[in-house]
């Protein structure tokens, strides 16, 4: 091997080593952060309901060998619970809205027209989540908690998770709608690339058999989705997941409680680390850091197990 | 000659750069020259702030302070890294917390109060009559309805509806939170145990309360959310107001219903103000007095005592001592536009003593 060679493979490794590397190191980072956390709080951080600074203006005490404030406590499953039924929720009305999107936008429109309403589509997933988050606030809220979930919940009395209580427009669905929103122009843009490069000799060959439009739509051009659909779906939930102006400008902020149905304020892990690091800044233990130190090392193992759940799932023979 | 003069006349225009150049450098030399204060924390003295800091900047050219709403968990969690100079905040810092900080003044600047608001459709011009007891009920779960039993007999003759109260609580670290809680903790021995007070507490799992952040955001999930309740500084009087939410009358220690107004919350802070210890940190919640207003506060200025230099010191100190002038900022034409008080002249002289301690 000559000198340069070598010169480029060890570069080329050190570049290469940074993406992994880093993940490693935040991982330690975190891991290192939220070990007093972990001691004191156990397996029942992932498990109950009881995020609680204790009392700010009385004196530490030792618990579990950590100096803590009298009466604290720190378990999330409500808002392992709200990052999760809210993405879900997204995902479920994302998903139909976004392949519907981008079989429109790549067979139906005409050819002129496409290009501009791609370049729209695309423009859509470029838009700050935090704008969509104030207009989820100033214009859904209202719209929603006055004229949509009174009778949604009315008519849907009876059925568990959509009956009543409507709420007061904060909560799981509204948190849900706008995380659709975003994830809907994120998947159509993707999915339109995928259904445009289907060969030009299949869509022949359809039409050859005497197809029409819709059965080469159902009958050729779907089945080739499901790769970029399940990819991309992962991509669009991996945003719903670590979501956080928009979510904590909708969702309600429910503390210490699971959401009773659709309509209940919810929290998320993200939302849930920016509104209360600067309460948890002043707990004099600092108990209360690590333990949002715990809920990002959390958020970060979910994530990863979200994209492994998701490898898993799609078709071997398609992987190649 | 021709090859010469060339240069020459190159020379011309980059003088004018060089000059230009330095020019700029002098003008930035300028702007070095006046000093930035920063002050970001309690959403209740933020409009006072912004009040004060025109005014005060017009006089004194030298020294330009920018001003940040972000709660008073915030201003605490700043001022105490040294990353602004002044930390707004409704409440005290902790025993604990000065232990760990004892480099921190609280400085109060003016009197404060805070309203519980309500968005009642049909009865928002009603003064609901409100005490501890069934406040701490609304947000604890025990009371899940307007038309509850107890909410029914202290207002006799109003037609309560029979629907879900939905309670809107502070999200992020608050001053009006911890004076709102030990409001609580004062009169209900449940809250007292269970809950407790601090600019967060551990509220309780009640379905469908929701949480807002700053007092903008307790007003407007009160204009969204029908049949909603929340506790709000009164500096946003103007904006409740506005918005037509109703304010209840709160029962107070001597036992009558009282609104915040000219007389009740001077009360209180008379049967508080000589009780003020040297440090000024204490709790004027639930004062006692026929008149008294049950929820009044200092509003406080978190500062460091040793500053980096005598320079900043000096403006800080400056500045704090107009703030609290009855000629300066705690002229009435300030305070009357925000609904504070001014500070009495016992406390104003225990927090010039605090501002001499900052060098």
């Amino acid at each position: 091997m000559r000198p340069s060679d070598a010169l480029f493979r060890v570069t080329v490794t050190l570049f290469a080593a940074v993406i992994p590397l880093s993940l490693l190191v935040l991982l330690l980072f975190l891991l290192h952060d939220a070990w007093p956390a972990i001691r004191f709080n156990g397996v029942d951080f992932l498990f109950k309901n009881a995020w609680n600074l204790g009392n700010q203006y009385g004196n530490p005490v030792t618990v579990h060998g950590q100096q803590v404030m009298p009466g604290a406590s720190f378990a999330i499953l409500f808002l392992i619970v709200g990052t999760l039924a809210s993405s879900l929720i997204a995902l479920l009305l994302a998903v139909p809205l976004g392949v519907g999107a981008a079989i429109f936008l790549a067979e139906a429109v005409p050819a002129g027209l496409r290009s501009y309403l791609a370049l729209l589509v695309e423009l859509l997933a470029s838009v700050p989540s935090v704008v969509f988050g104030l207009w989820g606030y100033v214009v859904l809220i209202p719209l929603l908690a006055h004229h949509v979930y009174p009778h949604l919940a009315r008519w849907l009395s009876g059925v568990p998770f959509l009956g009543p209580p409507p709420g007061s427009g904060y909560g799981l669905l509204t948190a849900g709608i706008v995380l659709a929103l975003m994830c809907v122009p994120l998947i159509a843009a993707n999915l339109r690339e995928a259904i445009e490069a289907t060969p030009q000799a299949l869509r022949e060959a359809g039409l050859a058999v005497g197809a029409t439009r819709f059965e080469i739509v159902r009958k050729i051009i779907l089945p080739r989705l499901r790769l970029p659909l399940i990819g991309v779906s992962t991509l669009a939930l991996g945003r719903a997941l670590g979501e956080t102006m928009a979510v904590l400008m909708i969702s309600g902020n429910a503390l210490n409680i699971l959401p009773g149905n659709i309509y209940s304020p919810i929290s998320t892990m993200a939302s849930f680390m920016v509104s209360q690091l600067d309460s948890a800044l002043q707990d004099p233990t600092n108990m209360a850091v690590y333990g949002i130190a715990e809920i990002g090392l959390a958020l970060l193992l979910l994530s990863l197990l979200v994209n492994a759940v998701a490898r898993v799932l799609m078709p071997r023979g398609l992987s190649a | 000659m021709t090859h010469r003069s060339q240069p020459t006349r190159l020379r011309a225009p980059r003088f004018a750069l060089l000059a230009a150049a330095a020019g700029l450098l002098a003008a930035g030399s300028a702007a070095a020259a006046t000093l930035t204060l920063n002050e970001t924390g309690s959403s209740l003295l933020y409009p006072l702030f912004n009040l004060w800091v025109p005014a005060y900047t017009k006089a004194h050219p030298g020294v330009q302070i920018n001003t940040a709403s972000t709660g008073s968990g915030t201003g605490i969690a700043q001022s105490i890294e040294g990353l602004v100079q002044f930390g707004a905040s409704d409440a005290y810092l902790s025993d604990a917390q000065m232990k760990k900080n004892p480099e921190m003044l609280n400085i109060p600047v003016a009197i404060s109060s805070q309203m519980i608001n309500y968005n009642l459709p049909g009865l928002n011009n009603v003064h609901l009559k409100l005490n501890g007891t069934t406040v701490a009920g609304m947000y604890d779960g025990r009371i899940r309805y307007w038309d509850n039993a107890a909410l029914k007999q202290l207002n006799p003759g109003v037609n309560l509806p029979h629907h879900l109260i939905v309670t809107v609580h502070r999200t992020d670290g608050s001053g009006d939170t911890f004076m709102f809680s030990q409001f609580l903790s004062f009169t209900d021995k449940t809250w007292a145990q269970k809950v407790g007070y601090g600019t967060s507490v551990n509220w309780p799992a009640v379905p469908g309360a929701i949480g807002a952040n700053g007092n903008p955001g307790m007003v407007s999930a009160l204009r969204n959310a029908p049949y909603s309740i929340a506790y709000v500084g009164v500096s946003f009087k103007n904006q409740t107001e506005k918005d037509g939410l109703g304010e209840a009358m709160l029962q107070n220690r001597a036992g009558r219903f009282v609104m915040i107004n000219e007389k009740t919350v001077p009360a209180a802070a008379a049967a508080m103000v000589p009780k003020t210890p040297r440090d000024e940190r204490i709790s004027m919640i639930y004062a006692p007095g026929a008149e008294s207003y049950p929820i009044i506060n200092y509003e406080y200025v978190m500062v460091k005592r040793d500053q980096p230099d005598a320079q900043q010191a000096a403006a800080i100190k400056q500045f704090l001592t107009w703030a609290v002038s009855p000629q300066g900022g705690n002229a009435l034409g300030f305070l009357k536009q925000v609904n504070f008080l001014p500070l009495p002249a016992s406390a104003r002289a225990l927090t010039l003593a605090q501002i001499g301690q900052i060098r």
